[in-house]
């Protein structure tokens, strides 16, 4: 199995995901954990930061269209945070930027939830 | 020329390379119509003024500056020819927009679109020293806007390239996933996954048909509210996608509900499940294309369901197959394992169980010394029910052997306890017989068994004294016994109709006759050799078809 994991870490109310590794269908449920954790706590702000992430696959964005209604639902949004190129192309590819705030570093994407 | 004409031939030159410089710097179709644009309206001190360029056949109003939203929005839509001819209605627009001069804009591939201005501030009209100039600028600007629309073409070429690779990653990777997932709740999960990151769908249903059968896999409408009205429509019959129009047109409800695609799954033509969508969040339709990704993906995904479903299948059947087999061997474990010595008997027996667990039952069972009961019974049908009736049977056996009733009597209570035993018309052929070591006598009760056979002096007996095979109804009327004397030579053969009815590739029997003309013509072997005998006839007569019931043999040789 590719390997992948998430840390995760809280800066006042908002929670920052790290991801690492390949986001396939294999690891999906990982992040899937991650997520329906932070919605079970009532953490609803939450940025994703994709340094380390070194690939995506479709089923890996697809995770994130299944939790940013639930998390929109309740004040909060999911901002997007340090992608490489490799990583961003395929959100472009499939129109994410419409639909998420995407952002070059963490601390923006931090900020902008301030905002 | 005068020298204030010279300075402004000079200022413009000067302008004109500058200009061409600072157009030519960039690729960027929107810094160079901005350049333009401005360029013009500084120069020619317009108020207003708009680019158009060809899109296709049609002219698109790319840039404008000075002109209301509301005066754009009338822009209409002309048919551009090769050379922008100006037609009556763009006429009318640069009208009502307060345009006052309009020019091509031509490169090598011919006129690409036009620019247009409006009034001088100063109110002063165009002149034809203006038009030449403007002409001039969009003679130096026709270059790099040309080169910046092949540049946006090919960028836009190589994106759909790109998407194209994506979903062909998409694909391969998901056909390899699918394979690997041991559950079908995991590919459904996967798939909908996949469609939700591709598409931007977040309202979906995965179903699974068995036969009309409906199995919701993943969904995120009203269950109920969706398989009802799924229902109103002859579903199994979606064989190719619904796409927006045809779900309004032909199948209101399930539109009225969000959905605005249906994909069937198939597996050699029939519909085996269906993949429902909702809106895309980005309001985009779904394309022939993406119709096409989401039909393949999702034979992918019905493949991999309908693999593990058979896989699942032969997995079960090889667990009966198992339990089967573990019941064969449960069922052998009953049968005496060791034949008890006696003085004058010579006995042998076997029990030759088919693939499938059958009913058949022999045994021998010590009740007092030089006392012996034998058994031979065959329950009807096959499996587990034979095999747990014939389990019964023995139970029964073993205890009413040890209560010294006599075997008539005893064969009557047999019957009375297997009836209530049984209640699906199960029976039992059953012949049994106490055997005397000390008196050489054979005291027997045959409860609708095939008779056995009993050779004397190069003749045969059958014993057939007896009653109704056990288990149809309570016993009304006394079995009978009959009791032998039995002579140093005498053989007697005891058999199940597996023996009898052994059928050969033509559908012949062995047939009783058969059996009785061996147990003559060998009434001067051993009990073993008989046995061996009678099997190796068998064996010659059914060459090798495969038989479907048990076959058991108990012989018996007075010394």
């Amino acid at each position: 199995m590719a390997e992948f994991n998430t840390t995760l870490k809280e800066q006042g109310d908002i929670s920052i995901i790290k991801l690492k590794g390949y986001l396939d269908a294999h690891t999906a449920p990982v992040l899937e954990n991650k997520f329906n954790e932070l919605i079970n706590n009532n953490k609803y702000k939450i940025v994703v930061d994709f340094r380390d992430l070194a690939y995506i696959s479709s089923a890996g964005l697809g995770v994130f269209m299944a939790y940013i209604e639930k998390v929109r639902e309740n004040q909060g949004d999911i901002k997007l945070a340090s992608m490489s190129d490799k990583v961003y192309n395929i959100f472009d590819l499939l129109g994410f930027p419409l639909l998420y705030e995407i952002f070059k570093t963490e601390e923006e994407a931090i900020k902008k939830f301030s905002e | 020329m005068s020298e204030v004409e010279n300075l402004k031939v000079k200022r413009n030159l000067t302008a004109l390379i500058e200009f061409s410089r600072v157009i030519n710097s960039s690729l960027e179709l929107e810094f160079i119509l901005n350049n333009v644009l401005l360029t013009c309206l500084g120069k020619f001190l317009a108020i207003r003024g708009l680019v158009a360029l060809k899109e296709g056949n049609h002219f698109q109003i790319k840039l404008s500056k000075g002109i209301p939203d509301e005066v754009l929005s009338i822009f209409p839509d002309v048919t551009a020819d090769k050379d922008c001819e100006m037609k009556e209605e763009l006429n009318s627009f640069f009208e009502s927009a307060h345009l006052k001069i309009c020019e091509r804009i031509s490169s090598s591939v011919g006129c690409i679109g036009f620019v247009c201005l409006g009034e001088k501030l100063n109110g002063k009209e165009y002149t034809d020293d203006d038009r030449e100039f403007l002409k001039t600028i969009l003679n130096i600007a026709a270059t790099a806007i040309q080169n910046s629309l092949v540049v946006q073409e090919l960028k836009k070429v190589n994106r759909e390239l790109d998407s194209r690779i994506q979903r062909l990653n998409s694909l391969f990777e998901l056909s390899k996933e699918f394979g690997l997932f041991s559950e079908s709740t995991k590919v459904s999960r996967l798939l909908v996954y996949s469609l939700m990151g591709q598409f931007l769908v977040s309202n979906y249903a995965i179903l699974n048909f068995e036969g009309s059968a409906i199995q919701v896999l993943e969904s995120k409408f009203q269950i109920d509210e969706l398989l009802s009205k799924l229902r109103k429509y002859d579903y199994l019959k979606i064989e190719t996608p619904l796409n927006r129009t045809k779900l309004e047109k032909s199948y209101p409800e399930l539109f009225e509900i969000g959905i605005q695609l249906i994909v069937p799954m198939q597996i050699q033509g029939k519909v085996k499940g269906l993949i429902i969508l909702g809106k895309r969040v980005n309001n985009l339709d779904y394309s022939d294309y993406d119709i096409e990704f989401i039909y393949s993906v999702g034979s992918l995904a019905i493949i991999s369901l309908e693999n593990r479903r058979l896989f699942k299948e032969a997995l079960e059947k090889q667990k009966l197959e198992e339990e089967l087999e573990f019941a064969r061997e449960i069922q052998q474990n009953l049968l005496p394992s060791q034949i008890p010595a006696t003085n004058n008997f010579d006995i042998a027996a076997i029990n030759l169980p088919s693939k499938q667990v059958g009913g058949d039952y022999f045994d021998i069972i010590k009740v007092d010394e030089g006392k012996y009961i034998i058994a031979i019974a065959d329950v009807s049908g096959k499996g587990i029910p034979a095999s747990l009736l014939m389990a019964n049977m023995q139970a029964f056996l073993q205890v009413i052997s040890k209560q010294n009733i006599d075997i008539a009597t005893a064969t009557g209570l047999i019957n009375d306890l297997i009836s209530q035993n049984t209640s699906d018309g199960r029976f039992i052929t059953f012949f049994w017989a106490l055997l005397d070591d000390n008196e050489k006598r054979l005291t027997y009760v045959n409860a609708g068994h095939n008779p056995p056979i009993l050779v004397r002096n190069n003749e045969i007996i059958r014993f057939s004294e007896g009653g109704i095979i056990l288990g149809v109804m309570k016993t009304l009327l006394p079995y009978n016994s009959n009791s032998i004397q039995l002579e140093s030579g005498d053989k007697i053969i005891m058999f199940t109709d597996g023996v009898s009815e052994a059928m050969n590739p033509f559908s012949q029997e062995f047939s009783e006759e058969r059996l009785e003309k061996i147990a003559l013509s060998t009434s001067q072997l051993t009990s073993n050799e008989t046995l061996k005998k009678i099997r190796e006839e068998i064996e010659k007569f059914v060459e090798g078809a495969p038989q479907s019931d048990d076959l058991t043999m108990m012989i018996i040789r007075v010394r």
